[in-house]
């Protein structure tokens, strides 16, 4: 069967009364998950498991997408308004959103970050549809030094992310490098750092490194100025209103975000989060204003969340033209499919192209219905910042403490959530940036893994790295993306 | 000696790179890979304690504005302490009482604390807060948060 | 040190069950559950014991063999250590229990966890899975023997690939069946990669060999994109595409791997309490529904009571740990 027909047939699963109640239905629901404190994509799909049970293979996918939308999108409720990101994937997504709510234009930030989730998800399933097969060989052409060498590339970038000093920056990264290094080793099996102590065995989760560093470092600033009544004086905090100028700044990152938040989403093991910060810091590059970043701006709102959702698309391209789950996610989606007698593989779109089509469709209406679910929603959400503040600090610190518990079901690790709150205060105090903290931590246990799987499959030989086409290309970029702007700033104080 | 606030921060970033680079040192051998666990630990650990001694000699003095976001009052110190406290005894009786109670106390104790007054509301809102979300976690999304001494 | 406190604890416990009799133990043998049972997946959602435990407890209550509410708490960490502690911290009440495999007794060995299979009370045995070893399609070996010919001549140019850290399933599955075969195993290039980077690595070749779960071989098969050359199992498995897969044993390699899932209460429990899960497991396991779901996600049945699955687990202990010593992976 040719792809227009199975596309066609595709959107008659989609479009059919039935399909799309139960995008709704998922959408609905996953947005919801997504919302409560530590619940994302994961817990969603891996608690609707046992709901879709006996259902129709085909309805039941088709939920399931809806419900993995959702789940990404309601996160980043929470990061905005709060400050306290429930889940990795949305933590960029507080860097500008979190000021601007601040600045009472919380409706307006919630309205920019559903705008660019529509069109991040929209292009990038048209980007699936066509290229889904020929992208899969590209994932596959990924292995360890490649993967070491975009890390490499994403971890050059953090002199971007400072600002002020460069070597308070280079140490905060440096700090998150380390603590990504704690527990057990997946090369040797060696614990590292652990104290004996089981619990740090399996590490420190990142969601408790960004709630303590953020959500509750905020806090801290929270009971400082807790006589503030200023946003809940403001009437237009809930007002969705984006001006032609907004959509204008918007225009860029998104279309520029979801290209690339797809592409980083197909690579196995990239991910959403992967995805936000690279796209992140990508438009701080090329802003031409980037001193705004991280003081509200829409560019820096638009990206990451353009980039999440788009890479959300991509990470489906390993999973349905080859099978092999890219990220934690995407393993419990296989999971769903198991339980509905499917095997996802290099031939689904052969032996079940009803069901093939199906899901990329309905991910056309999944991105509509979310839009139009969470629009009118956004006035009521946004009016969260009315609460009185020593009421919302204790409701943002449950928050935080749920949300951690509700990933790691361990007391020990909220001890270290409030340690790690504390950390994030002092650093502030102290003029540490926490973002490449951040992105040391997500980069950095990928990079150290594939450098060392690198190199024990080339028998210690560093070559690996040079001899590899695209390595030595991300290599050669990320030294150059370092050192064009150090010798241009050296011309300019010489003359 | 230590004049600036960096210098301080640098002296105890160079105890904190010594100590991990001592554990990195001791960490136990694997025979059968080329790179062993702690090749990037001593890495990271030797580039903190350079950038850490970096620090100490930068000579970019603060800005004003960044000296002026260290200016907490005394006071406020105190009421971060305090609700750091009541964090610590959350989590402390968590698993013990449950989440609903802990949940409930935590909200009217740390509200009242910080200045509200609102009695109605404030026991309103601990009561009907971690209700609904105990209500959505437990039974409608089967994870089990802590059930402590209430028998539901 | 630990023996010391075991006997005090067992010591506590026998005051604890004679002072409580009518509560805690079981009258004439017979005993049922009084309350919610509270099941531990020592791992994330939507993994391996999660699933099993997800599915054991639907069949328990759709087809109304336990009468209580069952719960399925994730309690992720430690590759399960976590969980495991967390039921060991339940003595003396029979409603708590978790889910094992063989990594409950590797952890153990590789000294990642102080406490092991002995300090609990093993239920029943579900189910089984077996380990595949695949290579990319155009690779140049055939069988498993090609492969190990070549692995003694040159140990340095073949790279296994898994999920599990060294010293975990995926590793020693592999050096199991390799050691039958006259492999110096000390020898052996093992990287680990997860999510899903093990069979891009096959794929793309940055690795050569992967040493994985037979259910998750199957579809790249049936593409042509990798294949078999052997796998774990006593005899062939039953299936369109399982029943090509060549055993080791086939092959003259004589070794097995089994990949066991079953159940674990804390230590101490009595032979009513024991009798009644084991009852109830049966009748799981022999369920029409279960059966669909063994098929679903491919595992094979291997019910065993409390008393074989603590004599197989002795077995499995003795057998795994020789082979850590071997590789110098014991604490």
């Amino acid at each position: 069967m040719g792809g227009l027909d199975g596309l066609l047939q595709g959107f008659q699963v989609a479009f059919s009364i039935e399909g799309i109640l139960f995008v709704f239905i998922g959408v609905f629901i996953g947005t919801f998950i997504g919302m409560m404190p530590g619940l994302g994509p994961i817990s969603a799909i891996a608690i609707m498991i046992p709901i879709t049970y006996g259902m129709e293979p085909t309805t039941a996918l088709v939920m399931m997408a809806g419900v993995y939308y959702g789940a990404v999108f309601g996160g980043s409720t929470a990061s905005i308004l709060l400050n306290a990101p429930g889940i990795s994937g949305t933590v960029a997504t507080a860097f500008d959103g979190y000021p601007m709510a601040q600045r009472g234009e919380a409706g307006k930030a919630l309205a920019i970050a559903a705008v660019s989730s529509f069109v991040g998800g929209t292009i990038s399933v048209v980007l699936l549809m066509l290229f889904a097969p020929a992208l899969a060989q590209v994932a596959v052409t990924f292995g360890p030094p490649e993967y070491f060498a975009l890390m490499f590339m994403g971890l050059t970038a953090i002199s971007s992310l400072s600002e002020g000093s460069t070597i308070k920056a280079l140490i905060s990264a440096t700090l998150g490098f380390v603590f990504v290094t704690v527990g057990i080793d997946g090369q040797t099996g060696t614990p590292r750092f652990t104290f004996n102590n089981p619990n740090l065995l399996e590490g420190i989760d990142f969601l408790v490194i960004a709630l303590g560093l953020f959500a509750l470092a905020e806090v801290c600033f929270l009971i400082v100025n807790r006589k503030d009544t200023s946003l809940s004086d403001k009437a237009n905090v809930g007002s969705t209103k984006l001006s032609k100028a907004d959509l204008k700044e918007m225009s860029g990152p998104m279309s520029r975000q979801s290209f690339l938040g797809f592409v980083l989403g197909v690579l196995p093991g990239a991910g959403a989060t992967i995805a936000s910060f690279i796209g992140y810091i990508t438009e701080k590059k090329i802003a031409k204003k980037p001193e705004e970043f991280g003081k509200g701006s829409i560019k820096g709102l638009s990206a990451p969340e353009t980039a999440n959702n788009a890479a959300t698309s991509g990470a489906f391209v390993p999973l349905l033209s080859l099978g092999i789950p890219g990220s934690g996610t995407t393993a419990v989606m296989l999971g769903a499919f198991l339980v509905l007698g499917i095997q996802p593989g290099p031939l689904l779109v052969q032996d079940h192209p009803d069901i093939f089509w199906g899901i990329i469709a309905s991910m056309y209406v999944g991105n509509i219905i979310l839009l139009v679910l969470n629009l009118p929603l956004i006035p009521y959400i946004s009016k969260l910042l009315k609460i009185p503040r020593p009421l919302l600090i204790s409701l943002v610190i449950i928050f935080s403490l749920i949300g951690v518990y509700s990933v790691s079901f361990n007391i020990f690790h909220l001890y270290v959530l409030l340690f790690f709150g504390v950390i994030g205060y002092l650093m502030r105090l102290t003029s540490f940036p926490a973002a490449p903290f951040i992105l040391a931590f997500i980069l950095g246990g990928m990079m150290e893994q594939s450098l060392r799987q690198a190199l024990t499959a080339s028998n210690g030989s560093y070559m690996v790295f040079i001899t590899e086409p695209i390595s030595l290309a991300l290599l050669l970029i990320s030294v150059l993306s370092f050192a064009v702007p150090v010798i241009r700033g050296r011309l300019r104080t010489r003359q | 000696m230590l004049k600036t606030m960096n210098q301080k921060v640098s002296i105890g970033l160079v105890l904190f790179s010594i100590g991990y680079l001592y554990l990195s040192f001791n960490l136990k051998e694997y025979p059968y890979v080329p790179v062993d666990s702690d090749l990037v630990p001593k890495i990271l650990g030797f580039l903190l304690l350079a950038l850490s001694v970096f620090l100490f000699f930068d000579k970019s003095s603060e800005k004003e504005e960044e000296k002026a976001k260290r200016v907490v009052p005394k006071k406020e110190i105190i009421v971060m302490c305090g609700v750091g406290g009541m964090i610590f005894v959350y989590i402390l009786l968590f698993e013990l009482l449950g989440f609903l109670i802990t949940t409930a106390l935590f909200i009217i104790s740390c509200s009242t604390f910080l200045g509200y007054r609102q009695w109605k509301t404030s026991i309103l809102v601990s009561i009907i807060f971690p209700g609904v979300l105990y209500y959505v976690f437990n039974y409608l999304l089967q994870i089990r948060l802590p059930q402590g001494i209430l028998p539901f | 040190m630990k023996n010391l406190s075991m006997t005090g604890l067992f010591i506590l416990l026998l005051i604890m069950t004679a002072c409580n009799d009518q509560t805690a133990g079981s009258v004439n043998g017979e005993w049922e559950p009084k309350g919610p049972i509270e099941i531990v997946a020592p791992a994330g959602a939507g993994g391996g014991w999660d699933t099993t435990a997800r599915s054991v407890a639907q069949v328990m209550e759709e087809e109304n063999i336990v009468e209580e509410d069952l719960g399925i708490v994730n309690k992720p960490g430690g590759g399960g250590a976590v969980g495991w502690a967390y039921v060991d911290r339940k003595q003396n009440n029979p409603h708590h229990m978790f889910i094992g495999s063989p990594p409950l007794v590797f952890i153990p060995l590789n000294g990642q966890s102080q406490i092991g299979y002995e300090d609990f009370t093993p239920l029943a045995n579900m189910i089984a899975d077996y380990a595949a070893f695949a290579v990319a399609d155009d690779a140049k070996w055939d069988d498993l023997n090609e492969l190990f010919e070549d692995m003694k001549e040159n140990p340095q140019d073949i790279t296994v690939v898994g999920t599990s850290s060294p010293g975990s399933m995926d590793h020693m599955q592999f050096v199991k069946i390799a050691k039958a075969a006259g492999v110096d195993i000390t020898k052996i290039k093992y990287v680990s990669s997860q999510d899903g980077g093990a069979m891009t690595q096959i794929l793309n070749g940055n690795a050569d060999v992967f040493s994985t779960g037979v259910a998750e071989t199957i579809e790249q098969v049936r593409a042509g994109k990798i294949k078999v050359l052997g796998i774990t199992a006593e005899e062939r498995l039953e299936g369109e595409t399982l029943s090509q897969f060549e055993t080791a044993k086939e092959q003259g390699i004589d070794a097995t791997f089994v990949n066991w899932r079953g159940f674990f209460g804390p230590a101490g429990m009595d032979e009513g309490q024991i009798k009644y899960y084991e009852e109830a497991f049966k009748e799981v396991s022999d369920s029409e529904a279960f059966k669909e779901i063994r098929e679903k996600y491919g595992w094979q049945e291997m019910y065993m009571t409390s008393e074989e699955y603590k004599d197989y687990l002795d077995e499995q202990n003795a057998e795994l740990g020789e082979l850590l010593e071997e590789m110098g992976l014991t604490e």
